[in-house]
């Protein structure tokens, strides 16, 4: 925090910069125009793989990628009267003031560690009491969304550094243990944040995404997921093909991983669909960059048998819908036809006129193990009428009383998602 | 310079003695009825980046007419180190995020700067071909007058965006500007200065 008198410094020096002052001219200076005759047209510079495979009919989009907010949201300013769940079930604030918070995970004493993008914090939101305050555990990180808990250690993974910080439980301000680099982080950062997670069998399942919307890999280290042992030994990659996963979990009777993929943008509001993958061995190939979601064939980035060998989607998520978390609900609290089925989140669509997500979806599992239904379970961000958002839904994690924890990136909030028999 | 004096406050000091010697005098700016406190806040950024129509310090970006959001955004990372400006460093350790929201707010709604670099032909022809081709406008829109998180280009000094490009090229912008890193990605210095140059001798 800043002391008092470095802000008096402050205003002194605005003082003193106002009060020295005499006036000066402020009407906009004029441009000399210079005579020149155009130069010939620059040779062509490729085109960033960024805009590969854009339209000429995109070529004049504006679709952008959605606006997020880096600043606290007053808790009287989240409007969760207008966040809808079905019947039976209720939603309230849980804590507030946490900006640009995102993946979450919770210490055995109670204590939730919330992760973000740009903002470069990791939060720790203490509950006590019925009441929640938070702290930054650590900030200017680039991009620190990769948070776990195991041991009584935190983990936190950025796009180019891994700490880790034993006894934080005990001991709030732990130095943490720089383990970069032993995990061999590559260089290239887009879609290169993380999520991250102990899988069952106790190794840490790391994702890396493709450094740009649709290319050929720059090197084969992208577009994959991998797992370690805790300390980065014994690394394997474990499957192929993954565009930008930020979202997994073990089914709890199978342990089979299911896992989250962004599509790719710029091919029209109608395709590809984001994927939620069901990982029924390692070793397998999802398609990036040739083919996306049920058999949808790169028209840009192309191979023959583009589709061949490749895994398909589980279950289709919508297009552009930015599916993020994935949870298998195992709490009593839910309904039994909760029980071992997954919420999958979507924090909502911007590569298409139409939004799609900002919500957070519930598949239900058949007896073959595959989706067998998919439907929204709390929604209420978006309005179509007038094409706004308030929030944006990004990740839902299990409380040990069967409660649902539900983080908007957008608001900085948590809210707490329980149910009345 | 005294020993005892923290880093932060010797910062302050240096840039008042700094101030003091350019012998830049120039009326506070568009301020209209503001709160005290913002009030001198306002004075404090116009003293390095001028009155909405002039930047006294070289390198300095015009904040006028910028989206709110875009400036919040620039506030934030800048405040928490995640964006480092070596002539701003602590300079915003105090604000509170209300308060840079309410500065975002006031120099968003100044009138647009108008282009303070004379326009060589050549070189901004070259630059809006590579503009286009990059399509630049899609997120900053046809007229570089920005949007929500992204800037307005058009009449921006051009030493700020030259400089801002390099960095974002060589992958030193930091928070969510890997999309731009890939944007720009394989384009060459000179691709760099004609772009720059293009956007800043825009018309307003």
């Amino acid at each position: 925090m800043k002391s008092t008198h470095l802000r008096l410094a402050r205003l002194g020096l605005a003082t003193l910069v106002v009060a020295g002052l005499a006036a000066c001219a402020t009407g906009p200076t004029s441009a000399p125009s210079v005579a020149a005759a155009p130069a010939a047209a620059p040779a062509a510079a490729a085109p960033p793989a960024w805009q590969q495979g854009r339209s000429a009919a995109m070529a004049s989009s504006t679709l952008a990628p959605l606006p997020g907010k880096l600043t606290v949201t007053a808790a009287a300013d989240i409007p969760v009267d207008r966040i809808l769940v079905p019947a039976g079930f209720k939603v309230e604030l849980w804590a507030s003031g946490i900006p640009g918070g995102r993946a979450m995970v919770r210490a055995p004493n109670g204590n939730v560690y919330v992760g973000t993008r740009a903002l470069g914090r990791v939060y720790e939101v203490a509950d006590r009491n019925g009441q929640r305050t938070s702290r930054v555990v650590v900030d200017k990180l680039n991009q620190p969304s990769g948070v776990e808990f195991r041991n009584g250690s935190l983990y936190v993974m950025a796009i180019d550094k891994f700490l880790r910080f034993d006894g934080i439980e005990t001991n709030p301000n732990a130095a943490p243990v720089d383990m970069t680099a032993a995990f061999n982080l590559p260089k290239e950062q887009h879609h290169n944040w993380k999520y991250i997670r102990f899988g069952p069998d106790g190794k840490l399942y790391v994702p890396f995404g493709a450094p740009c919307n649709i290319c050929e890999l720059p090197t084969q280290e992208y577009a994959q997921i991998r797992r370690y042992d805790p300390d980065g030994r014994n690394m394997e990659v474990i499957a192929r093909g993954v565009r930008n996963t930020v979202g997994f979990d073990w089914h709890p009777q199978t342990k089979e991983m299911w896992f989250s993929d962004h599509g790719r943008d710029w091919l029209g509001d109608n395709t590809p669909h984001d994927e939620l993958n069901r990982m029924t061995r390692t070793g397998l190939n999802y398609g990036f960059p040739y083919c996306h979601e049920n058999g949808v064939v790169d028209p840009d980035v192309k191979k023959a048998n583009a589709c061949e060998g490749v895994t398909r989607p589980a279950q289709l998520m919508g297009q552009h819908s930015a599916v993020m978390g994935v949870l298998f609900y195992t709490g009593d609290m839910f309904p039994p036809s909760y029980k071992n089925g997954m919420f999958v989140v979507r924090k909502g669509s911007w590569n298409s006129h139409v939004k799609v997500g900002f919500d957070v979806q519930f598949v239900r599992l058949g007896a073959d193990g595959n989706p067998a239904g998919m439907q929204t379970f709390m929604s209420g961000f978006h309005s179509p009428g007038t094409d706004s958002f308030f929030g944006r839904p990004a990740y839902a994690m299990q409380m040990p009383d069967g409660s649902m924890l539900v983080s908007d990136e957008q608001l900085g909030a948590i809210y707490r998602i329980s149910y009345q028999r | 310079m005294i020993a005892a004096v923290s880093p932060r406050v010797s910062h302050v000091r240096r840039a008042a003695i700094w101030l003091g010697a350019m012998g830049v005098a120039c009326s506070v700016w568009g301020q209209g009825n503001l709160p005290p406190k913002l009030a001198q806040q306002v004075q404090l950024c116009q003293a390095c980046h001028g009155e909405g129509t002039r930047a006294p310090i070289p390198g300095a970006p015009w904040l006028a007419a910028q989206p709110r959001l875009f400036l919040e955004n620039r506030l934030v990372l800048i405040r928490e180190g995640l964006s480092p400006v070596d002539s701003m460093k602590g300079l915003l350790d105090a604000f509170k995020d209300d308060e840079l929201t309410a500065l975002a707010a006031f120099f968003s709604g100044l009138p647009a700067p108008a282009s303070a670099s004379p326009r060589d032909n050549a070189k901004a022809e070259r630059g809006k071909f590579i503009t286009d081709r990059a399509l630049c406008s899609s997120c900053h829109l046809p007229s570089q007058a920005g949007r929500e998180q992204m800037p307005r280009l058009a009449t921006q000094r051009e030493d700020y965006l030259l400089t801002t490009m390099r960095n974002m090229l060589a992958g030193k912008a930091a928070g969510r500007d890997t999309l731009m890193t890939n944007a720009l990605g394989g384009m060459k210095d000179g691709d760099l200065q004609d772009i720059a140059h293009h956007l800043a001798t825009m018309a307003p």
